[in-house]
């Protein structure tokens, strides 16, 4: 199963494209994973699901297949496990920039998926509803800030500053913090090299996602995030028997 | 498959069972009849550390004369509330969907409250139960509260209930002599609808006086067709008269698209039973 999604952003291809490397701006829109460890451009974390009767939490793992800056095209694989060890899936996103009408950037999500699983007892195929809501949320977070202009320059002052929900997780107790990330946060332009995150809980709850403040400096991990969530809604989807 | 290991405990009254919500928290998982809980738990897409059973708590069974409503308690079967006197009496529509909500085992099983409390936007009795605009009563440890129909179904399979509160009874405002219908249409039997419409209808020496609609599937909630109702007002009960007014039935909708239709099928599918089931109510 293929999913697309496509949104515009004010800004040329170049300029997104740097956003999108502002591990700031891309990590912060994501609801609710945790990544737990990363290894070059191989990453882990799990995520956990509220839907409804529906409460799963499924680990995943993902790679960075390819970066193309001159294509400005990233393409992730990921696969992910439910925790009780009953169903699989795999999925491949493809992100892709273009110059749009004027000086804007059309940006292209493709999530291609794939199972092993179980079905559920639903009404209908609330897979399109579910990731329609959740991508949803990640590209109006994502476009919003993207037409920040100068949200990659000073990015934490503007993240104290906006009183945006999912920011509030700004106020996580500085403990959960080690510190010698703590003294790193500040995203750079670039993606930084990997280093392992701290291990945060997080419930992805649609009716209020959350936000891991600790994967704000993890933009791969995100991107990995966003394919094992898409993992999740395939699952949930598989329900119309 | 079987479910993963959880407690269980089956209070005898609703502060019973409210306590060991609250108590227990986002580990707990509150059943009613178990026919949607059940298979989620079989497939392990929950795995709740308690299992709050209302099963034992009588005075959430029954149906009652309240007046200018009836009350049915949230634990009623279907198949009870669908075979009540003053269901059919006063709310008619509402039986008329229990007659086609899944299969007989379902019907004895399922209670109204737990189906209304699941929210799926393909589940029969939320339309109904939106187009006679009945009331929530909710219960949580801070007292009771009664929801209005129109801002209990909040998203897909979430309702106005909190994580710590209980749907005890439904209030449906009597509809008595009202004709009602309940057009719904499947490809397999006993299935959930593709769409499907309920439609109550007060006819006056033929003409449409006022005219009840709710549409499901149409969307992530059961939805009511509000055109179609004031273009039905004072219109000839005939399929004539009918016909225009059903037109309108998809406007602001957002139906799915998915195996058993897309979101255009679904909208003719929307106008074309509203219609028919405009025309049933009415006796046409």
């Amino acid at each position: 199963m293929e999913l697309t999604h496509r949104f515009t952003v004010p800004a040329s291809v170049d300029e997104s494209w740097a956003h999108f490397n502002d591990i700031a701006s891309v990590a912060e829109c994501f609801p609710g994973a945790t990544v737990t460890s990363v290894d070059g451009d191989e990453f882990s974390g799990s995520v956990k699901v509220k839907l409804g009767p529906i409460a799963l939490v499924y680990n995943g793992s993902g790679t960075f297949r390819e970066k193309d800056e001159a294509a400005h095209r990233f393409v992730v694989e990921a696969k992910g496990r439910d925790k009780r060890g009953t169903g699989t899936a795999g999925a491949t996103v493809t992100l892709t920039m273009g110059a749009g009408a004027g000086s804007a950037t059309d940006v292209e999500v493709v999530t291609d998926l794939s199972i092993t699983g179980k079905p559920a007892q639903f009404g209908r195929g609330v897979m399109q509803d579910v990731s329609d809501k959740l991508l949803g949320q990640f590209v109006d977070c994502l476009e919003q800030r993207l037409s920040e202009p100068s949200v990659t320059v000073v990015p934490d002052e503007k993240v104290a500053e906006t009183p945006s929900e999912p920011l509030d997780r700004q106020g996580l107790p500085e403990t959960t913090v080690p510190k010698h990330l703590a003294e790193e946060t500040v995203p750079t332009p670039t993606p930084a090299a990997p280093r392992p995150a701290p291990p945060a809980d997080d419930s992805l709850d649609l009716g209020a996602a959350v936000l891991p403040v600790l994967a704000r400096t993890y933009w791969k991990q995100a991107a990995g995030a966003l394919g094992a969530l898409l993992l999740l809604w395939w699952v949930i989807s598989r329900s119309r028997r | 498959m079987i479910p993963a290991q959880f407690d269980y405990v089956a209070p005898t009254s609703v502060e019973d069972a409210l306590a060991a919500l609250a108590q227990h928290g986002d580990d707990a998982k509150i059943i009613a009849g178990g026919q949607s809980l059940l298979p989620v738990l079989r497939m392990r897409l929950n795995a709740p550390e308690m299992i709050i059973d209302l099963g034992r708590i009588e005075s959430l069974r029954g149906v009652r004369d309240d007046g200018d409503a009836i009350v049915i308690g949230a634990m009623t079967p279907h198949a009870v509330v669908g075979s009540d006197p003053l269901v059919n009496e006063h709310a008619a529509l509402i039986a008329k969907a229990v007659e086609h909500l899944a299969d007989a085992q379902i019907r004895h099983r399922g209670t109204f409250g737990g189906a209304l409390a699941h929210a799926d936007p393909a589940g029969d009795l939320g339309a109904p139960a939106l187009a006679l605009g009945a009331e929530f009563v909710i219960q949580g440890s801070g007292g009771t509260r009664t929801v209005p129909a129109d801002d209990f179904f909040v998203d897909l399979f979430e309702t106005a209930i909190g994580e710590d509160e209980i749907l005890t009874e439904v209030r449906v405002p009597k509809h008595t002599g009202w004709g009602a219908h309940y057009e719904k249409f499947v490809r397999v039997a006993h299935q959930w609808p593709i769409v499907a419409v309920a439609a109550a209808v007060r006819v006056d020496g033929g003409t449409i006086a006022e005219a009840r609609i709710g549409l499901t599937n149409m969307g992530s909630t059961p939805i009511r067709a509000r055109a179609v109702e004031s273009a039905l007002a004072g219109q000839p009960a005939t399929a004539d008269g009918v016909r225009a007014a059903a037109e309108q039935a998809a406007e602001g909708t957002t139906p799915p698209s998915d195996l058993n239709g897309d979101a255009d099928y679904r909208r003719h599918l929307a106008r074309v039973l509203t219609r028919r089931a405009v025309l049933a109510a009415a006796g046409s």
